[in-house]
């Protein structure tokens, strides 16, 4: 090439070609080009919430894994998991037994631009202290301290309130090195998920380009998924530092996505609401104003879902909440922010902080604002932060990182590779006419989704009024409930006639799972001015008498392969706001925590806390240790003995009665998004 | 979004790059001074300096007056420090642009160094893949870009939980029916399960992971066109009529250029980045200074 043309950026665009303007080869991703298209709609799997070495904690954690192996991950091939040998070799390895149909990676957008920065001798700022004491932490043959001070002096920066928070310093003035070197990195996340995407016509495989806004003021957690439709995207990841405030976020998503009709499209997926402290459905705007109709607009329209569920625990409902759902424990972790989460540190959960308290909540701000800044449909996501998506199995636990143990350092874990309130996290589905971009984004625009806890347990229910009584004996069930009413996620029109509004809920159980025990109908509305729940049972037998056995985890007892229900809602006042949303519950399963411990061999009998604390600290835990705490849930029997009035007063050993206990057997579960009723008027 | 900004600055470069050809011939190239810290590096030097020549040769062609980014941004900025002013964009733009804020702007600056180095990765049309390339590569890497083929198939599902007792008895029945269906379509036979459909197309992979191996196997084995089953599935018993087969399969170029082609043009930029880059450093005259 001349050298006289190339010595100018200008020159360069000379060569430009517009014919030739990039790499899509003139692919069209037009609706119908899967060969498996269904109007009616099929159900896909997915993960919108994964972790790989381009986030900071994840990185610090040892996690060596990249966004293409995360891709391959979610497509079913092999991961490596840390602790690495000093010559790279792994010391674990994963695997998930199906495929994912599609996946968001979703980096914390925050420090893309930092470990670009801190690893390219070439970067101003990578002689900084703070660059410095991270590849320090980086060695193979640093402390546990030296990585915890590292982590703490870049991560906490996320933890700084709003009108404070800023960039590390390593990231020079105003953070421009990080800017800099993350719009690299953000360049790269859509050339990924571009060639990760299957434009076949065997559509296996979907991505969408994402990234995560990590706003955590005092460490609660207000925390955002940005999906992005396709590689149509804004041209900066916008992080916390960037963009402090949640509505500072929507505002940039809506200028340069929304508004200019380009085809772009982006949504926001809340999630760990539960560990806000009950900050994340405040009526609070960043000016301290309660939410104007502009706010909830705008809110409702960036974030139409919530991630429900995931593995630092669920946000739906807490136990001791003034309704008698029973199932409302599953799950919850005794965290109410992401530090107390971190240091394992137990602090009781917020109510205001779950999801059933921003529903009522939403019904009353649409009373006054004439929206519902809350009316989310229901996901579910791993949140992994070993690239692992879709790695939810209770019997093939490794543990995700992120807030919880994060096995960076050999050896490799013997007993529980994570604090045992931390779970292997959800999944969500879609309800979509095609494994492809357009079809997928728009069930979540839709709210056509559901979460799970992990088993792929199929769930569709319909709203309407004149639904037939035999509906589940229709072949054509899906075609009469799209065309008598609307999907989970939509909005029942006017009432017709006089009777309450009909649902048809129906499931299948995951066929690698276990059977169904029943389904529910919540039931929330406003009454009065203050929300009221209802629990009601639709199908299958709440006292089936399954179980399991503790001891090697064979299920008891039997359950259903499939359930349906046409149920009215026998409490209908039409001038109440309603939402009803569908759990799926399965028959009674053992916990990883159980799994573990069942194929472990230990005698509880020579179970010495103290001695297990000093082990800790200097090799690591052992299943005598973990399934022994009673904290497991085990070794509880003696702990009846106990008087938990003064913990504190009480021998170590002792006060660990007197912690809260995870679950020895779960039930697992689907949740559906609602279908939601206004009155007229 | 990025290719009507392509567009945009294609136009820019065509009215600027003669410009630059011009300004070439009066001159010996560009003279700039980067300022770095007093103990910064020579890899920290070198990186300083070709930034400071990215962001020059686009101010030179007055990118940042025209890049759509910075323009909002830029008003952005204003209406946050002047909010209450009643000025239009345009009019807060030129008052921008007058107090150097696009100088000093980090998301300003951010941007243009990204759009600078988008455009020394811009790969002409002579070092494009071609046709033959990627189908050299495709074939050269073919287990990477296979698809597993698809079956064609239609179904009847008889539930396990709806029927009980009955299940096998009313199998039998279904049989017999079926039989006598010909090539009649089986729509509003059998029970509704949620996602399942009276005919589909699918991987065997996928009916492995929704139904398992017996459903899976049935599908695999090469009979087409006559009903067969029952098989079960933890949901119960099924009934399949094999309609048509495609075998696994590499897509065509036109599908999976975009994956072939990403792995070729990652080595491509690269290289012509390290190239471009080198050309324009031989242009300047760069001054370092350093600051304590």
């Amino acid at each position: 090439m001349p050298r006289s043309l190339i010595a100018s950026l200008g020159a360069l665009f000379i060569l430009v070609s517009p014919a030739c303007s990039n790499d899509d080869g003139g692919f069209v991703d037009r609706p119908g080009r899967c060969s498996d298209f269904d109007e009616l709609r099929q159900v896909y799997w997915g993960d919108t919430h994964i972790h790989t070495e381009l986030s900071f904690d994840a990185n610090m954690q040892g996690t060596r894994t990249t966004q293409d192996d995360a891709y391959a991950f979610a497509r079913g091939e092999p991961i490596t998991l840390q602790p690495y040998e000093e010559d790279g070799t792994p010391t674990r390895m994963a695997q998930i037994d199906r495929p994912l149909d599609f996946v968001t990676l979703s980096d914390h957008a925050e420090f893309l631009g930092t470990i670009k920065v801190c690893n390219d001798p070439e970067a101003m700022g990578y002689e900084s202290r703070q660059c410095r004491d991270y590849r320090t932490a980086q060695e193979f043959d640093a402390t546990a301290e030296e990585v915890g001070r590292s982590f703490v002096e870049i991560n906490g920066f996320t933890a700084f309130p709003p009108d404070l928070v800023r960039y590390p310093e390593l990231c020079g003035p105003d953070g421009v090195f990080c800017i800099d070197a993350g719009m690299d990195v953000w360049g790269d996340i859509i050339e990924k998920a571009e060639a990760a995407y299957d434009r076949s016509a065997s559509c296996q495989f979907t991505t969408f380009p994402g990234y995560e806004w990590s706003s955590g003021p005092a460490s609660r957690n207000l925390h955002r998924n940005v999906m992005f439709k396709d590689t149509n995207v804004t041209e900066l990841p916008y992080s916390y530092f960037d963009e402090p405030y949640a509505e500072d976020l929507w505002a940039r998503l809506k200028e340069e996505c929304l508004d200019p009709d380009n085809g772009c499209d982006v949504l926001a997926i809340p999630h760990n609401t539960n560990l806000s402290d009950g900050i994340y459905f405040e009526n609070r705007m960043a000016d301290g104003q309660p939410f104007t109709a502009e706010y909830a607009e705008l809110r409702l329209q960036l974030e139409p879902v919530i991630e429900l569920y995931q593995h630092k625990g669920a946000s739906e409902c807490l136990p001791g909440e003034s309704n008698s759902d029973e199932l409302c424990g599953f799950e919850v972790i005794p965290f109410a922010t992401l530090a107390a989460t971190n240091l394992n540190r137990i602090t009781p959960p917020n109510p205001k902080g779950f999801l059933r308290y921003a529903y009522g909540e939403g019904m009353k701000l649409e009373d006054t604002l004439g929206v519902n800044p809350f009316e989310y449909g229901i996901t579910a996501a791993t949140d992994t932060h070993i690239s692992a998506p879709g790695l939810v199995a209770e019997d093939d636990f490794k543990g995700h990182g992120g807030a919880g143990q994060p096995n960076r350092f050999l050896p490799a874990p013997v007993g529980f590779p994570d604090i045992e309130y931390l779970s292997g996290g959800g999944l969500t589905a879609v309800w979509a006419e095609e494994n492809a971009r357009d079809s997928i984004f728009s069930a979540f625009r839709r709210k056509e989704t559901f979460g799970t806890s992990g088993p792929r347990i199929v769930v569709r229910m319909f709203g309407g009024w004149e639904y037939p009584d035999d509906l589940c004996s229709a072949e054509d069930l899906a075609a009469q409930g799209y065309a008598g009413g609307v999907p989970m996620g939509g909005r029942l029109g006017t009432q017709v006639g006089e009777g309450g509004p009909k649902f048809v809920v129906s499931a299948r159980q995951d066929p690698t799972g276990a059977p169904l025990q029943r389904i529910q109908v919540i039931k929330g509305w406003l009454e009065g001015g203050e929300q009221q729940i209802q629990v009601y049972e639709v199908a299958g037998e709440p006292d089936n008498g399954a179980s399991v056995d503790l001891n090697t985890c064979a299920p008891l007892g039997d359950g259903a392969s499939d359930l349906c229900s046409v149920w009215e809602d026998p409490d209908f006042d039409p001038s109440q706001r309603a939402y009803y949303y569908t759990r799926v519950i399965e028959n009674p399963t053992c916990r990883w925590t159980t799994w573990q411990c069942s194929a472990a061999d230990y005698d509880c009998s020579e179970w010495n806390y103290e001695q297990c604390v000093e082990t800790q600290t200097s090799s690591g835990n052992s299943y005598l240790c973990d399934c022994c705490d009673p904290a497991a849930g085990l070794n509880v029997e003696w702990c009846e003995a106990v008087d938990c009035s003064d913990p504190t007063s009480l021998p170590a050993a002792e006060a660990r009665c007197c912690v809260p206990r995870v679950e020895t057997s779960i039930q697992e579960r689907a949740w559906t998004s609602p279908i939601w009723y206004q009155p007229p008027g | 979004m990025l290719r009507a900004l392509l567009h945009y600055f294609l136009i820019g470069g065509l009215l600027f790059g003669g410009k630059a050809l011009l300004d070439r011939r009066q001159s010996d190239g560009p003279e700039i001074t980067v300022r770095v810290p007093l103990a910064a590096s020579q890899a920290e030097i070198d990186r300083s300096t070709r930034e400071a020549i990215l962001l020059n040769e686009t101010r030179r062609h007055g990118w940042d007056r025209r890049d759509p980014i910075v323009y909002s941004h830029l008003v952005r900025n204003m209406r946050f420090i002047e909010p209450e002013s009643t000025e239009s964009d345009s009019e807060l733009y030129r008052r921008a642009l007058d107090m150097d804020m696009h100088g000093h702007d980090p998301i300003v600056r951010a941007r243009l160094l990204y759009r600078a180095r988008e455009a020394l990765a811009y790969v002409p049309d002579d070092r494009m893949p071609t046709r033959r390339d990627l189908v050299e590569y495709s074939q050269e890497n073919a287990e990477r870009f296979e698809r597993e083929g698809s079956v064609r198939f239609q179904q009847v599902f008889l539930s396990g939980s709806k029927r009980g007792e009955a299940l096998a008895a009313e199998a039998s029945a279904m049989r017999d029916r079926l039989a006598k269906l010909e090539g009649a379509s089986p729509k509003g036979l059998g029970d509704p399960l949620p996602g399942l459909r009276s005919e589909q197309s699918a991987t065997p992979s996928k009916v492995r992971a929704e139904y398992g191996d017996d459903l899976a196997s049935l599908l695999e084995e090469d009979v087409l066109g006559v009903w067969r089953g029952p098989v079960s599935s933890v949901y119960g018993l099924h009934f399949i009529k094999v309609i048509s087969r495609e075998p696994d399969y590499v897509p065509s170029l036109d599908l999976i250029g975009p994956e072939v082609r990403a792995d070729l043009l990652r080595d491509i930029r690269e290289e012509l980045r390290e190239e471009r880059m080198d050309a324009l450093r031989d242009e300047y005259t760069v001054h370092v200074e350093r600051l304590p």
